[in-house]
């Protein structure tokens, strides 16, 4: 019986880490802008003319959207180009001749997607911060959350890696489910100013209890309720991560 | 006791791609020690075979122990006593040969100082010192090779497995190598080579075996091979040819 293989995983992180500041403009610059922007516009030019939502500047309300907007972009992109990087050059191999259990694999590629998602979440939060765009009413909630629905979108990352023949499919679960999921989970408005029927709908989105957590870490205001919630959230961490585990093992893609 | 497990013991490995099937049945048994030659045609079986014993494939059916240990119930410890230098340069083509070393000797598990200290050997014993920081795409051929035997031996893996080692290598460099290969099996390491140079299975390997069609159809001794004075080059023509 072998232990973890810490310094493996380590490896794994580090690597990731330094192909993140090997294009640091992409995977750190980018969305820091994107933030500063969403407050410029929302804060100032739009933020001035709407009421306070729930008490609190419509700036306040929006931006922890933003935010889970930029972790889901940066651990999606990761996990994703990452190992489809690592099928495409063969890369792969390294890793499947190397004394790593699947479970380990699973930590590897989602612990690493995961570390660049939290650099680019710490980032932003410390832009709001400085620009009093937000506040931080639980740390240890936002840490948690933050990282279980990064961890949520490395494991969906992952997959669409290994299913993708080609880097246009890299962009496709991106492009039709993702962003319009993103957009319809209330990031830029209250569930409440919806009809009924749109509300109801609403709360089978799963992103409207990502966005609900995250902002409910930030300035402590909530939609959902909370243990649905944290359901729903824990819920997809531990079922794609049985799933990953299991393609992991079969060797989908990766293992002739 | 210990020195009676062979270094690689292959029991009835059949591999298929679908309906095709790559490898068919083999078995092998590989003393500690030995320098072993895997030979064949293009598309025989060989590739397959260490893609089987290093975990880059999945048997379909048979058996593989490594040092006693088997490489897909224990596949984890298994993977620990191989080191692998494959055909294609597997690689993130923007690594340097200094990375590739430290990133995969992290894989195994080395602590930084003892790795840092595996890695310089390796860079000095491939002359790899000016290129340490150059990345893999930008290496000619022959240093695209030595960063895969530095990658492949930074963890000092019991059993090497070198899939065509030498291609692309000139012949000054190759002859270095075959110089280095010699030394680390006179040092007890167990090496397999498979290689289209059968001059470089001659000069190097004690023991030689012929896949083709998926079968092993020829497995002896060096000498066996050599026998009458011929080449194992010419042996290895005339089984070849007696398969079609």
């Amino acid at each position: 019986m072998i232990m973890l293989n810490t310094i493996g995983l380590y490896t794994m992180f580090r690597r990731e880490v330094k192909r993140t500041f090997r294009v640091v403009v992409q995977t750190l610059v980018a969305p820091v802008i994107s933030a500063t922007l969403y407050i410029f516009i929302f804060g100032t030019v739009i933020g001035t003319r709407i009421d306070d939502f729930a008490g609190v500047p419509y700036i306040s309300f929006v931006f922890p959207g933003v935010l889970m907007l930029s972790i889901i972009n940066a651990s999606f992109a990761s996990a994703s180009s990452a190992l489809y990087f690592m099928r495409f050059t063969r890369g792969i191999e390294e890793i499947l001749i190397a004394p790593f259990s699947y479970v380990e694999m699973l930590i590897g590629f989602v612990g690493s997607a995961v570390t660049r998602a939290l650099m680019v979440a710490f980032l932003i939060l410390t832009v709001g911060l400085l620009f009093g765009a937000v506040n931080l009413v639980n740390p240890l909630m936002f840490v948690v959350y933050v990282a279980a629905i990064s961890a949520i979108f490395a494991m969906l990352g992952i997959i669409v890696a290994l299913w993708a023949e080609s880097f246009e499919q890299l962009q496709v679960l991106n492009t039709f489910v993702i962003t319009p999921l993103t957009y319809l989970g209330g990031i830029f408005y209250s569930v409440t100013f919806l009809p009924p029927l749109a509300a109801t709908i609403t709360h089978f989105n799963p992103f409207f209890y990502f966005a609900d957590a995250v902002r409910s870490s930030m300035i402590g205001y909530s939609e959902a309720n909370s243990a649905i919630g944290a359901l729903v959230i824990f819920g997809l961490v531990v079922t794609l991560g049985i799933l990953v585990t299991y393609l992991f093992r079969i060797g989908w893609k990766i293992r002739s | 006791m210990s020195e009676q497990i062979p270094a690689l013991e292959i029991k009835h490995l059949t591999k298929k791609y679908g309906d095709k099937v790559a490898v068919d049945d083999i078995s092998l048994n590989i003393k500690k020690g030995a320098f072993f030659g895997l030979l064949g045609p293009n598309g025989a079986g060989k590739s397959t075979t260490i893609h089987c014993i290093t975990g880059i494939a999945q048997p379909t059916e048979g058996e593989i122990r490594i040092d006693g240990i088997d490489v897909v119930k224990d596949y984890k410890l298994a993977r620990t006593k191989v080191g692998l230098s494959p055909q294609e340069f597997n690689v993130d083509i923007f690594a340097t040969p200094e990375q590739l070393m430290d990133y995969m000797g992290g894989y195994y598990g080395i602590p930084y100082a003892e790795r840092a200290a595996r890695i310089e050997k390796l860079i000095a014993r491939f002359d790899l010192e000016k290129h340490r920081k150059v990345k893999f795409q930008k290496l000619s051929g022959g240093l695209k090779r030595r960063a895969m035997l530095g990658r492949a031996l930074v963890h000092t893996p019991d059993l090497l497995i070198l899939d065509e080692p030498t291609a692309g290598v000139d012949v000054e460099q190759r002859h270095e190598l075959w110089a280095y290969l010699k030394e680390m099996n006179e040092g007890g390491k167990t090496i397999i080579l498979t290689s289209h140079y059968l001059e470089e299975i001659q000069y190097l390997c004690n023991e030689i075996a012929i896949i083709n069609h998926g079968k092993i159809v020829a497995e002896g001794t060096k000498e066996e091979f050599m026998k009458e004075g011929k080449s194992v080059e010419q042996t290895y023509l005339e089984v070849i040819r007696a398969q079609k």
